[in-house]
């Protein structure tokens, strides 16, 4: 009886207050004041320029000189995109990248993770550096694997051709640098995953373990059969992040390869930014613009919707 | 002959396992030590092949970075004083703006229900996942239309936009720790909710308020996409500097390795500060409320 009784106050005074501040009129206007600012603000910054983007994209015209031809395209921005070899040509090496640098992220990161939950000495301190890429600056690491990744003087060249295999020329070829991109966003986003996998497998109660172990269930089967789906919903969100992330991917590219060689390894946002600011297709490059935003969108929605299910979590 | 190949195998495996440890580590902190080797050799070295690991330390990189010594008004200067002072400027600002705005929203939304609280919400959450080019479309003629192109205060005004989603989310993770007694023995005792906010709530949320913090300037110090296309001259912050360092004559190695150094340690002495909070900043307070 007591024990009831404890559990049914908090939750009364918790409906009782709520009910409460509903009614006071000071209540509204904390609300609005506390929220305002920030509503205004991405208002401004995140409705107002997305409106106005689908507007532009129905229109050719330039930034170069917006005075002269604001003329009405209709679709034709979008028919041309679409049927444009070249942008689809970006949209397959953007899919191939997303695919190799996930696929290698999730597979390493709940490598990485699993191995990290049992407790060693000084597994705290390893974790923390293991953290560490995920912070810098995709700038600096994409100067950095630059750098590394050079045919002649690069260190990883040089490792190659300690072992005796022949050096690439990581960067000059349209292959290698799809995949040297997927290393070093491998490197910085890992960590991601092993954050949110490690999370994810301390979140199982030990008594799981213990009852399937009692069964004699083998290692292989434990991680398969309990770890991975009851950390589902954790590493789903870690997979669509980094979807997400990855599809948009920007920076790494600029101060890796330039988009080079050629233009073979330009994701979807470096065209839009190169239609944008280097030929000021401003048209153009706002339908391409509203393209990648409603993939974007589409990837968030599944987010959202897998959030929602989570349900008290989030 | 069971009982000793079970153990056996099972050594194996745990050396196997041990090995693909040892092999990840190296590469994830590998990267990170040659970046601060390489930013101490000279040209020669930096070059070197097989690469050398016992050098001259020399710092030509980080005096033309600063533009002191040898490199001390030369053309060869890399000007980086002045994108450092842009950096510290617009992301602290920023930062400090972002969260100030992100308690007020993050506190109204733990406490209050109110329609369109989830639509807000997502609407917030949203700039996470925001493409920077798609906005920067637009951004490039509006910001030239309002005179804030190459200025500070444009790219104040972007890492604001940038970080007071996260900020809002995190904050409200926070909040929703604090016990919602608080307020009501404030009201109890004839104080206001502003009072008991301000007094009693925020307080007790320093901690979050500081790792919000530390999130909020890292994210605004690496930002690249905005600055670089906002920017031309005056309002270069540092990662844009650093990628113009690569130009028509050449990638100055040197200089991008030092510069490099310099950008990442505050990343890293924050990133230190806030370890015990990185899952709920890294997910937007999704994951790993505390």
């Amino acid at each position: 009886m007591t024990v009831t009784d404890q559990s049914q106050q908090p939750t009364a005074t918790k409906r009782r207050s709520a009910a409460t501040d509903k009614k006071k009129s000071s209540g509204r206007m904390m609300i609005l004041g506390f929220l305002s600012p920030t509503l205004l603000i991405l208002i401004f910054m995140v409705a107002y320029p997305i409106i106005s983007l689908i507007d532009y994209s129905f229109y050719n015209f330039s930034a170069l000189n917006p005075h002269e031809g604001y003329k009405w395209a209709g679709l034709d921005n979008y028919t041309y995109l679409l049927s444009d070899k070249a942008l689809w040509q970006r949209f397959i090496f953007t899919g191939k990248f997303v695919f190799v640098c996930v696929s290698l992220q999730m597979i390493i990161g709940i490598f990485v993770g699993y191995q990290l939950q049992k407790k060693f000495k000084g597994r705290d301190v390893i974790f923390t550096l293991l953290m560490m890429p995920m912070m810098l600056s995709p700038v600096v690491v994409g100067f950095l694997w630059r750098y590394m990744l050079n045919s002649e003087w690069g260190v990883v060249n040089y490792l190659i051709s300690s072992v005796g295999l022949d050096k690439v020329s990581w960067l000059s070829q349209t292959t290698p640098a799809l995949f040297a991109a997927a290393a070093a966003d491998t490197w910085m986003w890992t960590p991601f995953i092993i954050l949110l996998a490690t999370a994810a497998f301390r979140g199982i109660p030990d008594t799981i373990y213990e009852a399937a172990e009692v069964d004699g269930a083998s290692a292989a089967y434990k991680f398969f059969r309990l770890t991975l789906p009851m950390s589902a919903p954790v590493l789903f969100i870690a997979l669509i992040l980094r979807l997400i992330d990855s599809f948009k991917q920007y920076d790494l590219f600029f101060a890796l390869t330039g988009g080079g060689p050629g233009s073979s390894t330009e994701t979807v946002s470096f065209a839009v930014a190169k239609t944008a600011f280097n030929y000021f297709y401003t048209g153009e490059a706002s339908a391409l613009a509203v393209i990648l935003l409603f993939i974007i969108i589409g990837l968030s929605m599944i987010l959202v919707r897998h959030l929602n299910k989570m349900g008290d979590k989030y | 002959m069971a009982a000793v190949t079970q153990p056996r195998s099972a050594y194996l495996t745990r050396w196997f396992i041990l090995a693909l440890l040892a092999a990840y580590t190296f590469y994830n902190l590998g990267p990170i030590l040659w970046l601060l080797v390489s930013s101490f050799k000279g040209r020669a070295d930096l070059f070197a092949m097989p690469p050398v690991w016992i050098f001259d330390i020399d710092t030509s990189g980080y005096e033309s970075v600063f533009g002191v010594g040898a490199a001390a008004g030369t053309a060869s200067a890399y000007g980086v004083v002045d994108a450092l002072i842009n950096s510290v400027v617009v992301s602290s600002i920023g930062t400090v703006m972002a969260v100030f705005l992100g308690t007020l929203a993050g506190y109204v939304c733990s406490r209050y229900d109110f329609r369109g609280k989830g639509d807000f919400l997502f609407f917030v959450l949203s700039t996470r996942m925001l493409p920077p080019v798609a906005v920067l479309v637009f951004y490039h003629l509006m910001f030239a239309r309002l005179g804030l192109a190459d200025t500070r205060t444009g790219l104040v005004l972007v890492a604001i936009f940038a970080n007071v989603g996260l900020a809002t989310w995190i904050m409200k993770g926070f909040f929703d720790g604090v016990p919602k007694e608080v307020e009501q023995i404030a009201q109890v005792n004839g104080y206001s909710r502003m009072y008991a906010f301000i007094r009693l709530v925020v307080p007790m949320v320093r901690g979050g308020i500081a790792a919000t913090a530390g999130f909020c300037f890292i994210f605004a110090w690496n930002e690249f996409a905005f600055a670089s296309i906002l920017t031309t001259t005056k309002a270069k912050t540092l990662p844009v500097k650093i990628s113009a360092a690569s130009g028509a004559t050449g990638i100055e190695w040197t200089q991008i390795m030092s510069a490099g150094v310099v950008l990442i340690i505050p990343v890293l002495i924050f990133f230190y500060l806030i370890r015990k909070h990185l899952l709920m900043g890294m997910t937007f307070g999704v994951l790993g409320r505390s």
